[in-house]
């Protein structure tokens, strides 16, 4: 999208003006309460600063982005996405600026308007080291934002990359220069916004009781229409059970991630409905390829592709998923997950073949020796230790029967069971022989680069904690990324992906599906895979299906 | 009296300061660190890892930590949650009036009905009553806490629905409701986590009041009350109660460090916003500003807990005041 019609933005702003009125067929169309349960308390509503998902929702809500990934999660130039703070953008001659029209009607919460100089506040405040922000990283590859004059801001770039757009939209969240003032540093963490942020987008802070309660509300009168419903509450419920009976009791109305034991019990409530859609994560056994104690070895084992490649036919992938998940996940594809346009579905694998696995062992020189029912090869027994995070029940469970089903084979696995802070302690200290891993990934496929390359082996802060290391598969990846089309993303991907599985470096086991319950008075809208609270504002519940907490909103 | 104060005091300063040094040892040398997670996430950068460390002062030696953190909480500063991104003092603050507010109705709760339980038993002693309260202390005393806190929440709130699933308001009305109803919303929602903490505690203090009444009521005293023609109940709750409630002050003195820590589970399953959840949550994220205050005001009730036992020791038992 080059340039976007001023007609169609105009029309937009009429419809958006008209809809944020107060008549009565739209009071009729709009209200109601959504109660969200979730596990714990926000760290913070500073989008800079926050992580965790219950930031992340009401600073999505809260909060607007210059544009908005659309729900086909196309992140290849500019055409996925959708205006929201921009209202248009137009690209220069050489590609390295982008300006951006900020819509003139956008208005703080607060009162003032959304100006370009909140856009160039609000980069500085992310990408600024001393503010500690963990998206500071995703604009490296910019390079500097400035204000054309108060409704255009423009961003100038390192260089040219299918990527430049979702890197100048994605990551940051518009907040207000006004609000944030000089504040800078680990003052900010603790700044007014940082717990009662002033946004523009269609809800509106109210109130964050601590350990109990989150409320947003309808902003009646927001620039992009008056949200469907007229206010968002999030309740604190940590234990999981505790959170399935106020959705069964009919205290809450939504559980972002309900847990395989409980989907009978909810599939059996006619007042309640069950969402499956694509998740982000993927899990898998890595092998660690150079030696836990020196790196500059290879490992003992895992060096050898073909010994990697006789484990994952001796692995039954879908029976473990089948065992832990139930018809709750796929068997993962690869690195990748199924929700990116760019995943190919029909990617060769390893087929399971105990034979195979074992006349390839056979071949090896990996043979029993001594009768203990475990190969040897020049005095090497073919046994290793599998770190597990005892958190991830899945995990254990997949881990149990991955060590069973080596055995078959004549290797043992030897289990051991990690709390998380000291899982992740061993795989960052790369000291481990194999781990049962998993990635969430962003909307973009790029953090394979950091996971899986070689530049995410060597470099010291790398999270390719196995040090799988192939150029071929660096310069599919890089191709990939630098693919200024959909169609030739992908394509480069299928290969890379393809060329990562024969060379298993790790045993990819499940794609976890995503089962939300909701209650069924309320009609949902576009539930984005990475983010399925985007378009709640678009959230609708039938007056004839309210209930009482329906009809008690505060005035506005 | 006073210098017996003093002196207590003084012991507890330094078994707080103890207990506080071993901790900021035990929970540095724990592997990881509080932004360990955060290496899950591969598009935060080292930098971005470093600024963090630097902030809180975790780039620099553990000494130097040490003696910083001493000194802050000298003046009174328990500093800045790296998991909650606030003050500890704010953290505190929020959460440990709900944590004592349900621990002591709760505790009331238990002591109220351990002692009465434990009247009746030793008024029926031998008989099928005693017998019955026996056994049904027994079992409540065997049944894991987090167990009967999900059979009371799901008994009270879902299948019979009189009162609210958990939390400590409701968090849809309660803003709109006026000074009687806002009382009566927050006393709804206590019932439960309450009535809970009283049934898990109340077995332990009735069978320590039984025997200790059982004790005392063969002396001569009480024998005396009853040549006098004093009513069974009268020498029970006149006489003997009062000679036999020691053991259940000791046992009062245990229970209060309880209120900061003991009702992690009740907390829990009742979504109740205090300090028990604050703390686990606070060992999982290795919150070292946190998970310090947590240890200092655990070790300051341990101490004051102790010393409420003494002082009521005294006041109970005249023979005692000797001692101090």
């Amino acid at each position: 999208m080059r340039c976007r019609s001023a007609l169609t933005v105009s029309l937009l702003g009429i419809l958006a003006g008209c809809v944020g009125g107060d008549r009565p067929d739209v009071r009729a169309a709009t209200g109601g309460t959504l109660v969200i349960t979730a596990s714990g308390d926000p760290e913070t509503l500073l989008p800079p600063l926050a992580s965790t998902v219950p930031a992340r929702i009401i600073g999505d809500l809260v909060y607007d982005r210059l544009a908005e990934v659309g729900d086909s999660m196309n992140t290849v130039g500019d055409a996925g996405f959708k205006p929201r703070l921009a209202t248009a953008w137009t690209w220069a001659t050489d590609s390295l600026t982008i300006a951006f029209n900020i819509d003139p009607d956008a208005r703080w919460h607060d009162g003032p308007p959304v100006r370009a100089s909140d856009v160039v506040a609000t980069w500085h405040v992310y990408s600024d080291s001393a503010n500690g922000s963990p998206y500071a990283g995703s604009l490296a590859s910019i390079d500097s934002v400035t204000a054309r004059d108060s409704l255009t801001a423009v961003f100038w770039f390192r260089g040219r990359s299918p990527m430049q757009f979702y890197d100048a939209v994605n990551t940051m969240s518009i907040l207000p220069a006004h609000a944030i003032g000089s504040v800078r540093g680990a003052a900010l963490k603790s700044a007014t916004i940082a717990r009662a942020p002033v946004g523009s987008g269609r809800f509106r802070f109210v109130r964050w009781n601590a350990g109990a309660s989150l409320e947003i509300a309808a902003d009646t009168a927001n620039y992009r229409g008056r949200p469907g419903l007229d206010r968002v509450i999030m309740t604190i419920a940590p234990d999981g059970n505790t959170a399935l009976t106020r959705l069964l009791g009919g205290e809450a109305d939504l559980i972002e991630q309900v847990p395989p034991t409980s989907i009978a019990d909810i599939a059996k409530d006619s007042t309640l409905r069950l969402l499956l859609s694509r998740g982000l994560d993927y899990n898998f056994v890595q092998f660690n390829l150079r030696h836990p104690k020196n790196r500059n070895r290879p490992h003992p084992v895992f060096a050898d592709r073909e010994l990697r490649r006789a484990l994952t036919a001796a692995t039954d992938r879908r029976r473990s998923v089948q065992n832990a998940y139930d018809s709750l996940a796929n068997v993962a594809l690869g690195p990748t997950v199924r929700a990116y346009p760019t995943t190919d579905t029909t990617l060769r694998h390893i087929p399971y073949s105990p034979d195979v696995a074992r006349r390839t062992l056979d071949s090896l020189g990996w043979r029993d020796v001594d009768g203990d029912g475990v190969r040897e090869k020049n005095g090497t027994r073919l046994e290793f230790t599998l770190s597990v995070p005892g958190s991830s029940r899945s995990r254990v469970t997949m881990a149990t029967l991955f060590q069973d089903q080596l055995r078959q084979v004549g290797a043992k696995v030897n289990l051991e069971n990690l709390d998380f802070t000291t899982f992740i302690d061993r795989e960052t200290r790369r000291d481990f022989d194999a781990v049962f891993g998993g990635w969430r990934v962003e909307a973009s496929p790029g953090g394979i680069r950091q996971t899986w390359s070689s530049t995410g082996s060597r470099a010291a802060n790398g999270t390719n904690y196995g040090s799988y290391e192939n150029p071929l598969f660096d310069s599919m990846v890089d191709s990939a990324l630098s693919a200024t089309t959909l169609p030739g993303r992908r394509r480069w991907f299928t290969q890379a992906y393809q060329t990562i599985i024969d060379d298993a470096p790790a045993i990819w086991f499940a794609e976890p599906k995503r089962v939300m319950a909701i209650h069924r008075r309320i009609e949902t809208r576009g539930l984005r895979p990475d983010a399925w609270w985007i378009n709640v504002a678009d959230w609708t519940i039938p007056p004839a299906a309210r209930i009482p907490r329906d009809r008690t909103a505060p005035a506005n | 009296m006073a210098a017996f104060l003093a002196r207590r005091l003084a012991q507890g300063i330094i078994v707080v300061a103890l207990v506080a040094t071993i901790v900021f040892l035990l929970i540095h040398a724990a592997p990881g660190d509080p932004f360990s997670a955060s290496l899950e996430n591969p598009a935060i950068t080292e930098s971005v890892r470093e600024t963090w460390r630097r902030e809180y002062g975790l780039d620099r030696p553990l000494g130097e930590q040490y003696v910083r953190y001493v000194q802050n909480v000298f003046r009174g500063n328990l500093g800045f949650s790296f998991s909650l991104q606030r003050p500890v003092v704010d953290v505190i603050g929020d959460t440990l009036p709900n944590t004592l507010l349900l621990m002591s109705v709760g505790l009331i709760g238990a002591f109220g009905l351990g002692i009465g339980t434990a009247i009746v038993q030793v008024r029926k002693r031998g008989r099928r009553v005693d017998r019955l309260l026996g056994s049904l202390s027994l079992t409540l005393f065997s049944v894991p806490d987090f167990w009967l806190a999900l059979l009371i929440l799901v008994g009270f709130a879902y299948w019979i629905p009189i009162f609210p699933i958990g939390g400590a308001t409701d968090a849809v009305m309660y803003d709109m409701l006026g000074p009687a109803g806002k009382l009566a919303d927050r006393a709804k929602h206590l019932v439960l986590p309450a009535l809970t903490l009283a049934l898990l505690y109340y077995p332990l203090i009735a069978r320590h009041q039984r025997a200790a009444l059982l004790e005392v009521l063969p002396e001569g005293y009480i024998s005396t009350a009853r040549a006098k023609g004093v009513g069974e109940n009268a020498v029970i709750t006149r006489h003997a109660l009062r000679n036999a409630l020691l053991p259940v002050i000791t046992l009062l003195g245990v229970a209060f460090p309880a209120l900061l820590t003991g009702a992690v589970f009740i907390e829990k399953v009742f979504s109740w916003p205090g300090m028990g959840l604050v703390i686990i949550n606070s060992i999982h994220s290795r919150d070292y500003p946190l998970l310090m205050a947590a240890v200092l005001m655990g070790s300051v009730f341990v101490i004051a807990g102790s010393l409420l036992a003494d002082v009521l020791y005294r006041a109970i038992d005249p023979r005692m005041r000797d001692e101090f």
